[in-house]
């Protein structure tokens, strides 16, 4: 059976009532275009990041950066212990799009994985800082624990054989003979 | 309100200030242990692979914490800049109740007869401070067998030819070889090395109440969530509070040693929990923070008669900073070598401790503990792309094929290795934060480079397909294994204290941590920073004349 | 009159959030992003004609606490302050345990009248263990997963001396391995394979993996899918144990688990080996339940081929105080000289 969709039909009247008097702060958080939310970044930034960690741990027949949520990591860390990195990010990412346009004439996100390989050793090359601080926080998020908002679904540690939770029994013991 | 006068009080809570607190408290002696960091319960501290105590991108997981503490690091070209707690260079250890041995590696070593005897074994070596210990092995050797049987280690060294004499074995056999023990044991014996298992103060059966070890990936760096591992957490300090005579206090920020008007220390000032200053007076005042902050303190201590801080008469106060050289090698195998069993360092050889020809010293070595996939990737080899798909597959296949060796390679102690108070930057209390300055002496990395070599070698024995070597850094040494900064000695003039941790110039003010060690052995510190806590505490409790009336 | 006003505010506030969270059969959760992952997993769950209200609570439900919640999650979320996964209290996920039995009563009664739905009191105040072995965190991990805190914040005293009082005593009577203790009410995922795939009969009550299946990981904190769980390759002695591929197993394992040593009977673990090795712990062993009476008729005759019958044979299945573990019992233990050959007429 399709899912009830369509909230406005059954309860339309509660739900405008209700979104009126909400503050307009919360309907503006609704989900933009289908796609996800991000705390930090533009949904434009995070486009760039979430390309830019797919160049750093590609899919193969594993999973890559993207899939394991490695953008949704450094957004949420950007609001926690990284908030000291925010204009890192967001001249960083300037930097790659400006790259990419001189490049491809297209934002970086839509360049062919060869010129995003381009611009990305260009950015290495040229702000070696940035692109430090993005392959290690990539990295986090990629083999990182999953509390963090990477590795979704523990990508990384099932290709790497790590069984999750371990199957792992204590010792049964007398403490009296100890 | 003042606070009740009490016997002693103790600053810090790790290994040192841990034992102290216990034999003072069991003597009969009021106690109150201050400190900084929290209690921790392991429930309270999941296992979070990127904020523990040895990976700390997302923070420290057991303090401290990077918003109040920072330092100051001035690197070999004078340049300075603020370190936060959880940065590379802060040189941290641990801010929690039983510090460093809350969620250390637990290897529980005894240093060896020539460890104590550096200076007459190779002689004065050029720009280092390098001196005897006044204190010998035999001296020793009771407290190390009291820190062994009171706290639990266990492990087999029988198979150590080189080891220093024990009257005896230890308490608790070792845990079944793993997977790199089994690869690294034949390969040793071929080399004609001396393999056998690393003692660890981690239980491999039912030892004080506490169950054993159930081999969990999440080892250094952690909390025990079966509580098999030991430190002072679970083992001293519980008996000190159990007498009824010790009072343990968080979170609480010593400011400094106050002292009276006829120069004996008098208490301490801090501020508690909610960041209210106290005074808490004693007869006795045990300063235990570890080599850092343990001479950041007493150099904050000024006063009148003390003006450039206790026991800094001479400024040996905060020099000599030294921790280990640490280098190695990794070796890439065609076949499988991880095999999810912790703690993972199982195997060691003491073969190059001593006697390396031309060399003052020398290194235990061991197979690495078990790395978690984060962690793993920065024993990448130079040859690997940083990143992209090659670097993808490279973790792919090396992570299950990976063994490293590795020692901590002795330290030849230099003066301007040094810890200061800074003259601007304060904490968030207010106090003067400490600055850390210089580096290695160059005969330390040339050991740590004959070990790594060593290392490999050992690695190529078994079997690698390919090894590189784990080069040590020119960066000064502190961290976990810091030490050094209050030496212990005979002469004022060139030491702190003496060879019973008592500050030469206020008798009744001692420094019961690694800062008092001379030399720092090539081995990881713990059992002789337990070892010199229960021969100076025990000593101390022993001889102490009670001035107003013990409890 | 402020303060008149404010708490007039306050209190159309709370229920407020409530109802605007339940708008539009649980549409209206989606708004707040942080809910989103909960959302779709919901969304793709075989409950996902269960509206949010039935298991979370709506508009209506008397409970200030209820509320309260809400609003201050609505606040938290105004201000920014975005938790970065939202985790299931334990309160709630005790609360859910009487949801989940208004639609499966069934399932609910075999498991109240089972060993899993043994409750705080009895786990963590009995003698005969807490005499022996010391309680700890480690122990959460099996019993009280969803427990938020320590040990030393639920039991006193954490020796071996007692006596023992749980420190929570709203917890006395509660479970502590409630239903989402298995099952992740918002995991989906395709149907697993039925069990058996080699062939094998391993019960004829058998049925297939339901989505839901998912080990609550204290660790992590969240549901980790059957399908994801490792089932792991068990040894007796250097022998590799033939075991069954039923993946549902997998559940067990977690709590049910061997030692490093992955040596069968070691720790907690059941691994059958002997006559019944190669048999899914889920043969016997009724999900919900864990009775096990009944379940050898499932594939046995009556009688054994010597005769007995094999309810009444010297297992532990007939008593507990038998050395012949039904999970280990091999034909040589009971007959020493070597086996019988079968007889032709032992079919009753």
């Amino acid at each position: 059976m399709p899912r009830k969709n369509g909230p406005l039909k059954r309860r339309g009247f509660l739900e405008a009532a209700l979104t009126a008097a909400a503050s307009s702060s919360l309907v503006s958080c609704g989900r933009a275009g289908g796609g996800a939310y991000w705390r930090f970044f533009t949904a434009a930034e995070a486009r760039t990041v979430d390309a830019i960690c797919e160049r750093i741990i590609p899919a193969d027949d594993c999973p890559g950066a993207s899939e394991a949520a490695a953008v949704n990591f450094i957004d949420l860390q950007l609001t926690r212990h990284y908030k000291k990195h925010r204009d890192a990010y967001r001249q960083g990412i300037a930097k790659v799009e400006e790259a990419a346009r001189e490049r491809g004439g297209k934002v970086f996100a839509e360049l062919a994985p060869e010129q995003q390989l381009e611009v990305l050793a260009e950015i290495e090359e040229k702000h070696a800082g940035f692109f430090a601080l993005i392959r290690a926080h990539t990295m986090q998020g990629y083999y990182g624990d999953p509390r963090h908002g990477g590795n979704r679904e523990e990508v990384s540690w099932r290709m790497l054989g790590l069984p999750s939770p371990p199957v792992r029994g204590r010792v049964p013991y007398e403490t009296k003979a100890g | 309100m003042a606070l009740k006068h009490v016997n002693a009080v103790i600053v810090g809570s790790g290994a040192g200030g841990g034992v102290a607190a216990k034999e003072l408290a069991t003597a009969g002696l009021s106690v109150v242990l201050l400190e900084r960091g929290k209690f921790h319960s392991p429930a309270g501290c999941r296992k979070d692979d990127l904020r523990n105590q040895r990976t700390s991108a997302l923070g420290n997981g057991f303090g401290p914490g990077d918003e109040r503490n920072p330092r100051v690091l001035v690197d070999e070209t004078g340049k300075e800049r603020i370190v936060l707690a959880s940065e590379g260079g802060y040189s941290n250890n641990a801010a929690c109740v039983g510090g460093g041995t809350f969620s250390y590696g637990a290897m529980a070593w005894r240093f060896m007869e020539k460890d104590f005897r550096m200076k007459s074994t190779y002689g004065a070596v050029e720009g280092s401070t390098l001196d005897d210990w006044p204190l010998t092995y035999d001296e020793l050797e009771p407290y190390y067998e009291k820190a062994e049987w009171e706290m639990g280690v266990s492990g087999d060294d029988s198979a150590n030819p080189f080891r220093a004499p024990r009257k005896r074995p230890l308490p608790m056999p070792p845990l079944p070889p793993n997977r790199e023990y089994e690869v690294l044991h034949p390969a040793a014996k071929r080399l004609g090395l001396h393999p056998f298992d690393i003692p660890m103060l981690r239980n491999t059966a039912p030892y004080n109440g506490r169950g054993p070890c159930m081999r969990c990936r999440w080892c250094v760096g952690f909390a025990c969530e079966v509580d098999a591992r030991t430190g002072t957490h679970n083992t001293v300090i519980p008996a000190a509070l159990a007498t009824g005579n010790c009072e343990l206090r968080t979170e609480c920020i010593v400011r400094e040693v106050l002292v009276d008007n006829r120069g004996r220390a008098s208490g301490v000032v801090y501020f508690d929990a909610e960041d209210r200053r106290q005074e808490q007076t004693a007869d006795l005042v045990i300063v235990s923070g570890g080599a850092v902050e343990s001479a950041r303190l007493l150099l904050n201590s000024k006063s009148r008669l003390f003006p450039n801080g206790l026991g800094n008469r001479h400024d040996w106060v905060g020099r000599n900073l030294q921790s280990h050289t640490y280098s190695g090698a990794v070796g890439l195998f065609n076949f499988d070598t991880y095999d999810d069993l912790g703690p993972g360092a199982q195997i060691a050889i003491c073969d190059y401790n001593h006697g390396n020809p031309g060399l003052a010293g020398g290194a235990m070595l061991a197979n690495e503990f078990i790395r978690l996939p984060y962690q793993f990737l920065d024993y990448a080899p130079a040859y690997v792309p940083p990143w992209g798909p090659a670097h993808k597959e490279w973790v792919r296949k090396a992570f299950r094929r990976t063994i490293v060796v590795i020692g901590p390679t002795q330290e030849m102690p230099i003066f301007e290795a040094r810890v200061q108070a800074d003259p601007k930057v304060k904490d968030y209390w207010g106090i003067p934060v400490a600055r850390l300055s210089g580096g290695k002496h160059p005969h330390s990395i040339e050991i740590a480079r004959f070990m790594a070599g060593k290392a490999e070698a050992w690695l190529k024995e078994a079997g690698a397909a390919r090894t590189w070597r784990r080069q040590p850094s020119r960066g000064l040494s502190g961290g976990q294994h810091q030490a050094g900064t209050c030496r212990m000695g005979g002469d004022p003039k060139t030491s702190v204290v003496d060879k019973y941790c008592r500050v030469h110039d206020v008798d009744n003010l001692h420094v019961i941590d690694a800062s008092v060690h001379v030399t720092n052995g090539g081995f990881n510190p713990v059992l002789t920073i337990l070892a010199v806590a229960y021969h100076a505490a025990g000593h101390l409790a022993k001889t102490w004349k009670n001035t107003r009336g013990r409890v | 009159m402020t303060v008149a006003l404010a708490a007039l505010a306050a209190i159309l506030m709370v229920p407020g959030a409530s109802l605007y969270y339940e708008s539009g059969a649980g549409a209206g959760c989606t708004r707040c992003h942080e809910m989103n992952a909960s959302y779709d997993m919901w969304h793709g769950s075989s409950h996902r004609e269960v509206g949010c209200p039935e298991c979370h609570g709506g508009a209506f439900t008397p409970e200030l606490a209820f509320h309260w919640n809400n609003a201050s999650r609505v606040y938290y979320h105004l201000r920014g302050e975005v938790p970065a996964q939202i985790r299931i209290r334990n309160i709630d996920v005790l609360k859910m345990v009487e949801r989940c039995q208004e639609c499966h009563r069934q399932e609910y009664a075999q498991w109240r009248a089972g060993p899993h739905s043994a409750d705080y009191s009895r786990i963590f105040t009995d003698k005969t263990h807490n005499t022996n072995r010391l309680l700890m965190d480690d122990c959460l991990r099996c019993h009280g997963m969803h427990y938020e805190g320590g040990i030393q914040e639920l039991v006193s005293p954490l020796d071996r001396s007692g006596p023992w009082r749980l420190l929570r005593t709203e917890l006395a009577g509660r479970p502590t391995m409630p239903c989402l203790t298995c099952h992740g009410v918002h995991r989906h995922g395709p149907l697993l394979r039925k069990a058996g795939v080699d062939g094998r009969v391993e019960g004829p009550k058998q049925e297939l993996n339901r989505p839901s299946l998912a080990f609550y990981d204290r660790r992590t904190q969240s549901h980790i899918p059957v399908a994801a769980l490792p089932l792991p390759e068990m040894l007796e002695g250097e022998r590799a144990v033939r075991m069954s591929r039923d993946q549902r197993q997998a559940l067990c394992y977690q709590c049910h688990a061997a030692e490093a040593s992955r040596q069968v009977g070691s720790g907690d673990d059941r691994t059958a080996v002997g006559v019944h090795e190669g048999i899914s712990c889920l043969s016997c062993h009724l999900k919900h339940g864990q009775k096990t009476r009944a379940s050898c008729a499932e594939c046995h005759p009556k009688m054994s081929n010597c005769g007995l019958e094999v309810e009444t044979m010297d297992t532990t299945f007939r008593s507990a105080g038998s050395k012949h573990n039904i999970h280990w019992v091999k034909c040589v233990d009971c007959h020493p000289k070597g086996v019988p050959k079968k007889k032709e007429n032992s079919q009753p």
